[in-house]
């Protein structure tokens, strides 16, 4: 790990550290060469061990049958699993659900966001840090004590919403609640985080801006419209997108503590299956990652299916 | 015009008391929303075993009956420095894996740099469910299931580690590495000796962020940890079950299973909320 800053094989990359030439000889060519890739080797090889290689794996078994057991025999099928997925009759019902849950998101992750970025700037000073802490502290909570806590709440004889309501709901074990729970839950999770994100985004925007269109004869609400959101778009884009791509992510846990918590000790298979089916089931457009062999889809679909169907 | 900022907050409108009536409203609320479950889980654990299912606001008389019980049903303490362990050395071995990979980035171009670069961005893509399976039979071939180390160990290359400090070793004045080679420093020296100390902030702020990830994190030890509940997060999940939770010592191990990472928050309150919008996820 001696490597020096020497001259880049590639000289065009501004403000790469160059130095003079020296020999030629094998050995300096490679001491010249080597170090950025000695540097990104430790990086490198866990990706591959531990996320590339897995996803090529994934994909291999995704053509056979096999249930993971070394002894038992893996049956090349083709594309039957994905026919079979494709034609399982809840597919297109976990879709949706998967749909309405980002669709669900978004005013958490969007919507109240802008609402509290522009209302901030209204209030000022320290109660404006104070609201943005406490809007942000549940961010810190851990998922499943977050679970175990808004089971607490929704409890259908003791908890704290139904004595308020006056009901005796099960919110999280009927169906057209249990979607909405989760949403909220998971809402109540990461809009803080959403709220950093577009105050970050509001005071990046040059304030010039908003002084030229109050000179042209802008109202408040002109310059909002007009100005600020179109300035803060991008960081909206990127809210949007992360929404889209984590949704099914930030509900799993939650998910499945809410609907199995009950369960002692979960066989290894169980898990799994459960994870690749609902990930089949709830990534829109890409119903082949999970390379769960049909046999696995088979014996343990029960579970899986049940997490996914509530709501 | 004290400061521009205040100049647009002016543009904006709103010096009207009526608006920021509304104003404080609005973000009350929503700021009671967020902090009640929080409050309400420590207002439990708080009561008596009895009064558990009172609905006072104030919890009294104070009672620890409940974190008593806790203790003695589960071995908290054991789970609770397992979870520090993981966190640290998992938090640890990320840093110093993504430093490693970010400089290489930053002070050398050279051939596949960027088909590497896409590599980490490229993990964003990729669902956890999509790999679990296979490195699950991985760690089983291993022999690490049922080991801290098995939770650890495939955690350790954090793309997002690799991309946000690249980021901010870009903005890094590539004269002060130049100095460092006519000092005759060696690449790894100059590394720990000029860029180490002026990326102080940002790794702190990422390691404070990583470790309250891999605190907090649930779905990978579950598997990994099948037969055991040697992390809190797992402990908790024991005292959850459908036919009737005992709520008193549940919110309790709860309310610990959170306390160490509020308390990192509230003393270092600046660098987690940085490190959190300088990730940009998650």
């Amino acid at each position: 790990m001696t490597g020096t800053f020497v001259e880049v094989p590639v000289p065009s990359v501004a403000g790469a550290v160059t130095a003079p030439a020296t020999r030629r000889s094998g050995w300096s060519t490679l001491r010249r060469i080597a170090p950025p890739y000695l540097y990104l080797a430790p990086a490198v090889v866990l990706l591959v061990v531990w996320t590339y290689q897995p996803l090529a794996q994934t994909f291999y078994l995704s053509f056979h049958s096999w249930n993971l057991v070394p002894t038992s025999p893996m049956r090349e099928v083709g594309f039957a699993n994905y026919v079979r997925l494709l034609t399982t009759s809840e597919l297109g019902g976990s879709v949706l659900r998967t749909l309405a849950v980002i669709g669900g998101m978004l005013p958490f992750t969007v919507l109240i966001p802008v609402i509290v970025g522009l209302l901030t700037r209204r209030v000022r000073g320290r109660a404006a840090a104070v609201y943005r802490g406490l809007v942000f502290a549940p961010m810190l909570v851990a998922p499943v004590a977050g679970a175990a806590v808004w089971q607490w709440l929704l409890d259908p004889t003791a908890g704290v919403v139904n004595r308020l309501l006056g009901t005796e709901l099960n919110w999280i074990n009927t169906t057209g609640t249990a979607q909405l729970v989760i949403i909220v839950i998971t809402g109540w999770h990461v809009v803080g985080f959403a709220v950093l994100v577009v105050s970050a985004g509001l005071t990046g925007i040059n304030p010039d801006y908003a002084a030229a269109a109050e000179v042209d004869g802008a109202s408040g609400g002109q310059i909002t419209r007009w100005v600020t959101l179109p300035l803060l778009s991008p960081t909206l884009a990127f809210l949007v997108l992360m929404t889209v791509l984590l949704s099914a992510q930030w509900t799993f846990p939650l998910i499945d503590t809410l609907t199995q918590g009950a369960r002692l000790v979960p066989p290894p298979t169980s898990t799994t299956c459960c994870g690749s089916t609902g990930s089949a089931a709830t990534t829109p457009g890409s119903p082949r990652r999970p390379g769960s062999s049909s046999s696995w889809v088979s014996s343990c679909s029960p579970r899986c299916w049940r997490v996914w169907r509530i709501g | 015009m004290t400061t521009e900022r205040s100049a647009h907050d002016a543009l904006i409108g709103a010096r009207s008391p009526a608006q920021r009536v509304l104003g404080h409203l609005v973000l009350g609320l929503l700021s009671l929303f967020c902090v009640f479950p929080i409050y309400w889980l420590y207002a439990t654990s708080l009561r008596a075993p009895e009064d558990v299912y009172q609905l006072s606001v104030l919890p009294w008389p104070l009672s620890t009956a409940n974190y008593a019980d806790a203790l003695s049903k589960i071995d908290l303490a054991g789970m609770l420095l397992n979870t520090g362990i993981v966190a640290v050395l998992s938090a640890l071995g990320q840093l110093l894996i993504a430093l490693l990979a970010a400089y290489a980035f930053a002070a050398w171009s050279f051939p596949f740099q960027r088909l590497l670069y896409l590599m980490f961005v490229g993990t964003w893509l990729v669902p956890f469910q999509a790999t679990m399976l296979p490195n699950y039979v991985l760690l089983a071939r291993l022999g690490l299931l049922e080991t801290l180390a098995g939770v650890i160990i495939p955690t350790m290359c954090s793309a997002l580690g690799v991309l946000l400090l690249r980021e901010h070793l870009k903005g890094f004045p590539k004269e002060l590495l130049d100095a460092a080679r006519m000092d005759g420093r060696s690449s790894w020296g100059s590394l720990w000796t000029v860029v180490v100390p002026a990326l102080r902030p940002v790794l702190a702020a990422l390691g404070i962020l990583l470790a309250i990830t891999a605190w907090n994190e649930y779905f990978w030890p579950a598997m990994v940890l099948q037969r055991s509940n040697a992390v809190v997060q797992l402990g908790l999940r024991s005292f959850l079950g459908t036919e009737g939770n005992d709520w008193g010592p549940l919110m309790a191990t709860a309310g610990l299973t959170c306390l160490p990472v509020f308390a990192l928050y509230l003393v270092l309150q600046r660098h987690i909320v940085n490190a959190f919008v300088r990730s940009g996820l998650k």
